[in-house]
């Protein structure tokens, strides 16, 4: 059975699997929105500014707007990490299908392939094909086998409050363990009233309720983190 | 070895990486004086990075917390973007490509590119030859208004008139075939993908419109400025057009025909010849756009200068795709 979920781990030269997270169509689409305007902005200027220079600012404006249709992904992708202005404001970014950085070739051939899933209208083919490939690729992706992923943000790490360790009444599993610690390193993201809501669902564990509960909790996260 | 003890012994690692991943790019390495404010030296960041990856897989082997791994797992996927970046454009690489690579990459597609520029000039030529027998034949191809335009565009009762356009100056026009030249051999690449029919339909479409503009030019006398103007920049241009076409058809292939690949496998194969060609189709474009804004548009040259020319590029053009990059030491 295959499960019905976007991650896909790469397994890289060190030996450790990265996880990417593909983007579906709905954010790529709001990202190639904002490029859009942006270079609509862009060529809005360049025409004002360029209508004193006559035929030289003509010349110079078909230029910038061959650059501006075919160059500017491509520059942008494999100079700024992947990332479109649009797509650094969607924070999404483009890699390879094994999680390194896109390159020059492979975002050519995507940006290039451009042509054929525009077709017939608005992206019409690349959006089928995002619908039904698992990673959400447009033939250009396939073709170039780059990925477009959502950058995780880093949400700061918090560890654990430190409090006396207290002994679990219980033995627990690693992964139950593992659970509590989770929980004691969130409880900073959380209201106090939520931290007891859940702490009540473990009135065997620690025989209390409330924020007595909770105290218990964070002890024995303490516990298993190896504190004294 | 608990979390809590796991995580002191590593913690200044682990900071140490973050911050020079964070400092990395400013200011630039090169106007560095020493390296990420002397965290640790940019060479020592292959190793720093790798022991972050072995506390990774610890981390995840032992069960650490999900927040513990997460924190690694994002300093790994940040490691991972700068160790394996690709390396900024190198100009030796760049001409070694358009010098050997490029012209051995068109040769070592020589059966796609035969099929194109079969199709091409042999739609081309049959007009051409079809139009010069019954000149009337030029009506069923376009219509009366383009008839005119063209007609007035190369008429050799206005020797004063710049040739083969009716307005605009020289540099303007310049702009005007780098935008619609190179996306019109750009779209004619990609357009391969579908079981090459996009390709093949561009081909046709080109060599019978160009054909049927120089037939009738010359079925009515009107020739002589029309192949004055086309001669400085037909061989870089129709050259680049056959080459898009051939590429094209190499990508289509990879759908008709992968052969012992997978369609996918096959695709991404081609997709790497596709942009390296694109990459030539590119060059020749832009030196054709050149030509024909600034040389095949001067009126006063004499024939035998311009033809002479016309003829030199197509002798040097076809000796580079022929000859360039053989004998060099290593294959493309």
């Amino acid at each position: 059975m295959t499960l019905v979920d976007t991650l896909t781990l790469v397994e890289t030269p060190e030996g450790i699997s990265l996880r990417l997270r593909a983007a579906g169509m709905m954010p790529r689409a709001a990202a190639w929105a904002i490029d859009f305007s942006l270079r609509l902005v862009v060529i809005w200027f360049v025409s004002l500014a360029l209508a004193v220079l006559g035929d030289l600012g003509v010349a110079i404006y078909l230029i910038v707007l061959f650059g501006l249709f075919w160059a500017y992904p491509v520059l942008f992708e494999v100079l700024m990490d992947g990332q479109t202005p649009g797509k650094r404001a969607v924070g999404l970014r483009v890699v390879n299908a094994n999680g390194t950085p896109v390159g020059w070739v492979p975002s050519i051939v995507r940006n290039l392939m451009r042509t054929v899933d525009m077709l017939p209208i608005c992206y019409g083919f690349g959006l089928v094909a995002g619908f039904v490939d698992a990673h959400s690729r447009r033939f250009g992706d396939m073709v170039a086998d780059t990925l477009v992923v959502h950058v995780d943000h880093h949400h700061g790490y918090s560890s654990a409050p430190n409090v006396p360790a207290v002994q679990s009444p219980l033995l627990l599993p690693a992964a139950e363990q593992g659970a509590i610690v989770a929980f004691a390193e969130r409880t900073k993201q959380l209201t106090p009233e939520r931290q007891q809501e859940l702490a009540n669902l473990l009135p065997q564990l620690t025989q209390a309720r409330g924020a007595v509960a909770v105290q218990r909790l964070l002890g024995m996260a303490s516990s298993f983190l190896g504190r004294h | 070895m608990k979390q809590d003890v796991f995580q002191a012994r590593h913690e200044a690692e682990w900071t140490a990486l973050e911050r020079w991943l964070d400092l990395r790019a400013r200011p630039p390495a090169k106007q560095r004086t020493h390296d990420a404010e002397g965290l640790f030296g940019d060479l020592d960041f292959p190793a720093a990075y790798r022991r972050v990856c072995q506390h990774l897989a610890l981390a995840q082997r032992r069960g650490y917390s999900v927040l513990l791994i997460d924190r690694l797992q994002d300093l790994v996927h940040r490691g991972h973007l700068v160790l394996y970046r690709p390396h900024p454009p190198r100009w030796h690489a760049a001409i070694q490509f358009f010098a050997a690579d490029f012209p051995r990459l068109v040769r070592r597609h020589w059966r796609s590119m035969g099929v194109a520029a079969l199709l091409f000039f042999g739609s081309f030529v049959g007009v051409v030859v079809a139009l010069q027998v019954r000149p009337e034949l030029a009506h069923s191809l376009f219509e009366p208004a383009e008839l005119a335009k063209f007609e007035a565009m190369y008429d050799p009762a206005q020797p004063e008139a710049k040739l083969g356009r009716e307005s605009g100056s020289d540099v303007k026009m310049f702009g005007y075939y780098i935008l619609n030249n190179v996306s019109i051999g750009f779209r004619t690449i990609a357009a391969g993908f579908f079981a090459c029919i996009g390709s093949v339909y561009v081909l046709l479409f080109n060599g019978l419109f160009l054909g049927g503009i120089a037939g009738h030019l010359t079925a009515i006398g009107y020739g002589g400025p029309f192949w004055r103007f086309v001669a400085g920049h037909s061989a870089p241009e129709l050259l680049a057009i056959v080459i898009s076409g051939g590429a094209g058809l190499q990508l289509g292939m990879a759908m008709l025909a992968p052969g012992r690949r997978s369609r996918g496998r096959a695709f991404v194969e081609a997709g790497v010849d596709m942009a390296k060609l694109a990459l030539g189709v590119f060059a020749m474009l832009v030196f054709a756009a050149f030509v024909e804004a600034f040389w095949s548009s001067i009126g006063w040259m004499p024939d035998p200068v311009k033809f002479s020319v016309g003829g030199l590029l197509w002798l040097l053009i076809g000796l580079w795709l022929w000859r360039g990059g053989r004998g060099a030491a290593h294959a493309a």
